[in-house]
């Protein structure tokens, strides 16, 4: 089975929309820049990816993650030629951090705030009139774990059509608490790199339509053919390359392409030591011969935590359609285990891609592995 | 279509430790929930609340199924999953941190609060302690989230991509939930298991059988009774008493504080411990705009 993506939209801190980011990750613009709201004062690391939107320079406000993620879902339901109600379409957001943010700004300033707006549905229904909405908080992987859902509705012949979103903003509490154990803060993300040093944390949103059939006299913009999701049970923070061996496996034998069929990966690539490192393993051993051509966006974009599986999925979906791969900025000695991977860096690669693999792992060794085809 | 059933139950509640205590009145000044009591204190510090419960309620619920023996898996791990529902579980961490990192920097937080900071701990922490591999989701989603989580636990089911799903709901009472909803929070919650209508055997009977789910605009919007069925013999689960048609049995399972995200999941193990005591028919869950339809086990399909 196979199901067409009939929309796509993305804000995130290197674009407003889907072309403005891919340009941005073709030309190496990064969205790195010092704390736009939080104390620096309180902080070791000094710089995040965060979307440069905030009324006044230093100055917090709550509904961010709301906002970003209506943008991106108006983007796609655009692109699909859905009308602007969506009153009988499911909505399924992943995120890993909801709006914990405005939950910090409450707690701590006295900002306006009930438990009612810790998810997404109020906003959903008051701007799109939809009713049939999911807030699924599933930490790094969240938004492809979510499309996975919108598959099986499809499939169970449970809906028509469905959108799929991402959104996250960074908090206080998260950076807080990689800050506490990150005692030297890297200076950049490099995916990959024997020099990487750690991740850093992004804002960003994205969304798809996701459809049974295509929508008549209009092109999709490509092909779901398979999510496969699991979980490690292994480790809250480290990876387990058994667990993600199986989700990438899995994908793979849900969509009936062999690995030699797969020309283009867009990896989790956070640029932590262990995450980059099990993930090399595991696409050497997986991909064996094969050399499909492997990218990752978050030297630029930074780890938008539960949007970044989509935002990614979105990406290769643009490289199937345009024939170019944008480069892991700032890679440039890859890792060891990587030795003999088909790394993209320095520029873009051109080439015809027919079928690409879309990796997202998160925190407690939530896994999900999308396959996607191009519209040709 | 064949129904997923529910296998296994449990619930954690101040004065009700087995799902027949739902069906009893609320015990006044019960004695706080202990999850080390029933899984030991091991491996539970520096868990949160909401954690420490979850996992005592995932325990229960799949040694209820059979799937867990003396805290030993007896079916393949990676073809159970876990869905988790709690809105507040992890908001003291996160407003306890904040609060930390303005007074102190970020050296005055503990680095073993880093995984409390993510939503699915409850979720990620039982796959771990069970092995549990398949699809692993928590489900934050308001009022309607216990009902949402049966659902989302139904289809994966029926989709093929596990035999087991245990669904956990859980909220923790401490300053910041209750000041988050304006009252105690129940700090407690209730699990089951569903099962694919082929894993259900003698020795793993089911317990219910789950029917169709909605979704609609309207809070409370619950169900009409299905045509040719008999007054009375359709058991309403909902806090909102206009809801249900005059001479309807109901439960309304308040008493112990805000449910929030394990409401959905308290009513369908309460309307398996309807069934169980005898009650006929059907079931209907209404909780936010979700509601879910439990059938008594026997039920022709």
């Amino acid at each position: 089975m196979t199901y067409p993506i009939t929309g796509a939209g993305a804000v995130a801190s290197i674009g407003g929309d889907l072309d403005e980011v891919f340009r941005s990750l073709c030309e190496g613009r990064s969205g790195l820049a010092p704390l736009r709201a939080f104390d620096r004062a309180q902080f070791n690391a000094q710089q995040l990816f965060e979307i440069d939107d905030r009324p006044a320079e230093g100055l917090d406000e709550p509904g961010r993650a709301t906002r970003f993620l209506l943008e991106a879902v108006r983007q796609a339901a655009a692109d699909a030629g859905l009308p602007e109600d969506l009153a009988g379409i499911p909505v399924l957001v992943g995120t890993g951090l909801r709006e914990l943010r405005s939950l910090e700004l409450w707690w701590r300033d006295g900002v306006p705030f009930g438990a009612d707006e810790l998810h997404f549905e109020n906003a959903l229904r008051s701007r799109f009139g939809a009713v049939d909405t999911h807030t699924f908080a599933g930490a790094c992987s969240a938004s492809l774990y979510a499309l996975a859902l919108a598959w099986d509705l499809l499939e169970q012949g449970e809906a028509e059509t469905v959108i799929v979103a991402g959104c996250d903003v960074v908090t206080e509490s998260m950076f807080g608490q990689a800050d506490r154990v990150q005692f030297d803060p890297p200076s950049s993300v490099r995916p990959f790199d024997t020099e990487r040093q750690g991740t850093i944390l992004g804002e960003g949103a994205a969304a798809v339509v996701l459809g049974r059939v295509p929508a008549e006299g209009r092109r999709p913009r490509g092909w779901l053919r398979s999510v496969a999701v699991n979980c490690d049970a292994h480790h809250q923070t480290a990876p387990d390359a058994a667990g993600v061996r199986a989700a990438v496996r899995q994908a793979q034998e849900r969509a009936a392409v062999t690995p030699e069929e797969i020309d283009l990966v867009l990896l989790h690539a956070t640029g932590t030591p262990l995450n980059d490192r099990t993930e090399a393993t595991v696409t050497a051993e997986v991909f064996a011969e094969a050399r499909p051509a492997l990218t990752g966006v978050k030297s630029l974009t930074g780890h938008t935590s539960g949007s970044a599986g989509l935002l990614s999925l979105i990406v290769a979906l643009r490289s199937l359609e345009t024939g170019v791969v944008p480069p892991i900025a700032g890679l440039t000695d890859p890792l060891p285990e990587g030795a003999g991977l088909n790394l993209v860096s320095g520029g873009p690669l051109t080439g015809p891609l027919r079928t690409a693999q879309v990796n997202s792992f998160g925190f407690g060794g939530v896994n999900a592995v999308a396959i996607v085809a191009g519209a040709a | 279509m064949n129904p997923v059933a529910m296998t296994g139950l449990s619930v954690a509640l101040p004065g009700v430790d087995r799902p027949r205590g739902l069906l009893e009145p609320v015990a006044p000044d019960a004695a706080p929930v202990d999850p080390a009591a029933l899984i030991g204190k091991k491996g539970l510090r520096y868990k949160d609340r909401a954690t420490r419960i979850g996992l005592h309620l995932a325990f229960a619920a799949l040694t209820d199924a059979g799937l867990l023996d003396d805290g030993r898996l007896r079916a393949p791990g990676d073809r159970i999953g876990v869905v988790v529902s709690s809105n507040l579980g992890n908001a003291d961490t996160v407003c306890r941190a904040v609060e930390t990192i303005a007074k102190e920097t970020t050296s005055g937080l503990s680095p073993m609060d880093t995984p409390n900071a993510s939503s699915n701990i409850i979720a990620s922490e039982t796959a771990i302690r069970f092995g549990l591999r398949g699809p692993n989701l928590t489900v934050c989603n308001g009022a309607g989230s216990g009902l949402d989580a049966v659902r989302w636990a139904g289809l994966m089911v029926r989709s093929g991509r596990v035999d087991h799903m245990v669904v956990v709901g859980v909220e923790p009472d401490n300053p910041v939930t209750r000041r988050l909803v304006g009252g105690p929070v129940a700090d407690g919650g209730a699990a089951l298991v569903l099962s694919r209508s082929g894993e259900t055997s003698p020795a793993r009977p089911a317990k219910a059988l789950l029917a169709a789910g909605t979704r609609t605009a309207q809070s409370g919007t619950a169900p009409r009774r299905p045509a040719g069925t008999t007054p009375g013999t359709a058991l309403r689960l909902t806090d909102e008493p206009d809801h249900v048609p005059p001479g309807e049995p109901s439960l309304d399972l308040t008493g112990w504080g805000e449910l929030s995200g394990a409401l959905g999941v308290v009513q369908c193990v309460a309307a398996a411990a309807w069934f169980a005591a005898g009650g006929a028919g059907t079931a209907h869950a209404v909780a936010g705009g979700a509601g879910v339809t439990l059938l008594a086990p026997g039920h022709a399909s």
